[in-house]
């Protein structure tokens, strides 16, 4: 079974309920600067920032358009490949925008993502809770890992 | 701003290296690229012109290890360096917790690092960042060139490196300076995750 | 174009207790034109009302029935009408529960042949 992962537990449960009724295969929900909140369907970490980056430029970029346009953000962008199509959407909510891109493949279509896409940014404004204030998060003494880490990482 | 998971106890980082054309920003990033094992970063993804030039961005996921006991994110931007990609370059840099400027070294593309800096300044400004608060570091790219072509560190630091930030000599294309940049700005980034918030 | 949809889908509204019709891209599941009273959700129930044909037609084929014409589901409080116009269109048609349906039928049918 694919696992709906989430970094703010409650959107799993209106993450998990528009996977299943859109007949989405993948999903992230995602900041608009491209930091993944929420993800269903991928495997690999890395591969979800690498997406996310991606679905947060088409969004950011259009929405530029948009402003040359002197339209408000477009709400839903629709691209249709072969085999599989993708939604970006974008919605407001008490902890600012958040965006969200979807891979749906045959067995849905992009007016059912659509449909189930208004329900579910709508069940996500509803469930977001206020923001919290920034607390301390890493210990003061943390630059002996990040040199470890860092080490390990280009093997130094 | 960095986003922290408490639940799954994960944080994720987001650098963004900025600097005029042809600077070596995609090489830093690629060199990174080359160096990584493969489990530890995902596929470069590079948005770039026929010619290779970077159109959009270059972005690469790196997963930097286990941090205070949170799993550790970064992902790190390039931005467009020539002059009218200006409004894609104001895009890769929203949200950026953390900025590396990539300075061309030879003596003739020091206006066009100043230029590149003032763009940084001036697009930091509309997003409402404070430039001073916000974590920078300088690297001094091309310093493998021959010296009559490039200026030394000392000349570029007076030149360029007015808030006294951490700053670098490199030679990207070797791989030399570009490990101690990416380090000097994830401490700088993560060591504002250490500190008590401003009330 | 517009107008020429418009035209077709008033054929259809014209009939006494239809609340609304239209056309939608049978693959996609989104509007093409619409002509809906107040209140009906016409992107909701195109995109739905196409993920039904989609399955619906799976099934007249598995049976040997062949391809899927026609389309009708009887609820307590209303019906919902669907004609396949070639394989890219769908006409649909939304109306009260007493509806004259062979007349909707009748009209659905000659809409998607202006549209084929």
């Amino acid at each position: 079974m694919t696992r709906t992962y989430s970094i703010e537990p409650w959107v799993e449960e209106p993450l998990a309920a528009f996977v299943a009724e859109a007949g989405a295969r993948l999903a992230l929900l995602m900041t608009p600067a491209g930091q993944v909140i929420a993800q269903h369907g991928f495997t690999r970490a890395v591969d979800v920032m690498a997406a996310a980056a991606l679905g947060a430029a088409i969004v950011a970029s259009t929405g530029e358009v948009a402003k040359l346009l002197d339209e408000p953000a477009f709400s839903v962008l629709n691209h249709q490949g072969e085999r599989h199509g993708i939604l970006l959407g974008g919605f407001d909510t008490p902890q600012g925008r958040m965006v969200c891109l979807v891979v749906y493949g045959k067995e849905s279509t992009p007016g059912l993502v659509q449909l189930f896409f208004e329900e579910f940014s709508r069940d996500v404004r509803e469930a977001c809770p206020e923001p919290e204030a920034p607390k301390q998060v890493l210990a003061s003494d943390f630059e002996r890992e990040l040199n470890d880490s860092l080490s390990a990482l280009f093997r130094t | 701003m960095s986003l922290v998971n408490f639940t799954t106890r994960e944080i994720t980082c987001k650098i963004v290296y900025y600097g005029p054309g042809r600077s070596g920003k995609t090489t830093n990033l690629q060199y990174v690229y080359d160096q990584v094992p493969t489990e530890r970063r995902g596929r470069m993804v590079s948005l770039a012109t026929q010619s290779d030039r970077t159109l959009f961005f270059d972005f690469l996921p790196l997963e930097l290890g286990t941090i205070s006991g949170f799993t550790t994110r970064f992902q790190l931007y390039t931005v467009p360096g020539q002059v009218y990609y200006n409004a894609t370059r104001k895009l890769v840099l929203q949200g950026a917790d953390g900025v590396v400027f990539v300075a061309d070294s030879q003596a003739r593309q020091l206006d066009e690092n100043l230029a590149s800096l003032r763009n940084l300044q001036a697009n930091l400004l509309e997003q409402r960042v404070d430039v001073r608060a916000l974590p920078l570091v300088i690297q001094y790219n091309k310093q493998g060139l021959p010296p009559e072509l490039v200026l030394p560190v000392e000349e570029l630091d007076d030149a360029m490196n007015f808030r006294g930030v951490p700053s670098f000599p490199a030679d990207a294309l070797a791989g030399n300076g570009v490990f101690e940049t990416l380090r000097s700005v994830s401490e700088l980034v993560l060591r504002r995750l250490s500190e008590e918030p401003q009330k | 174009m517009s107008k020429r949809f418009q035209g077709i889908l008033d054929t259809i509204t014209r009939i006494r207790g239809v609340r609304g019709a239209m056309i939608v891209v049978y693959q996609d599941g989104l509007v093409v034109s619409d002509s809906l009273m107040e209140g009906v959700r016409g992107n909701a129930v195109a995109a739905l009302t196409s993920s039904l044909a989609k399955h619906v037609a799976n099934a007249t084929s598995a049976s040997g029935a062949g391809v899927l014409q026609f389309l009708h589901l009887q609820a307590i409080s209303g019906a919902l009408l669907a004609v396949t116009a070639g394989a890219e269109m769908l006409v649909v048609a939304i109306a009260d529960p007493s509806v004259n349906v062979g007349l909707v039928r009748l009209e659905l049918i000659r809409a998607a042949e202006a549209l084929t």
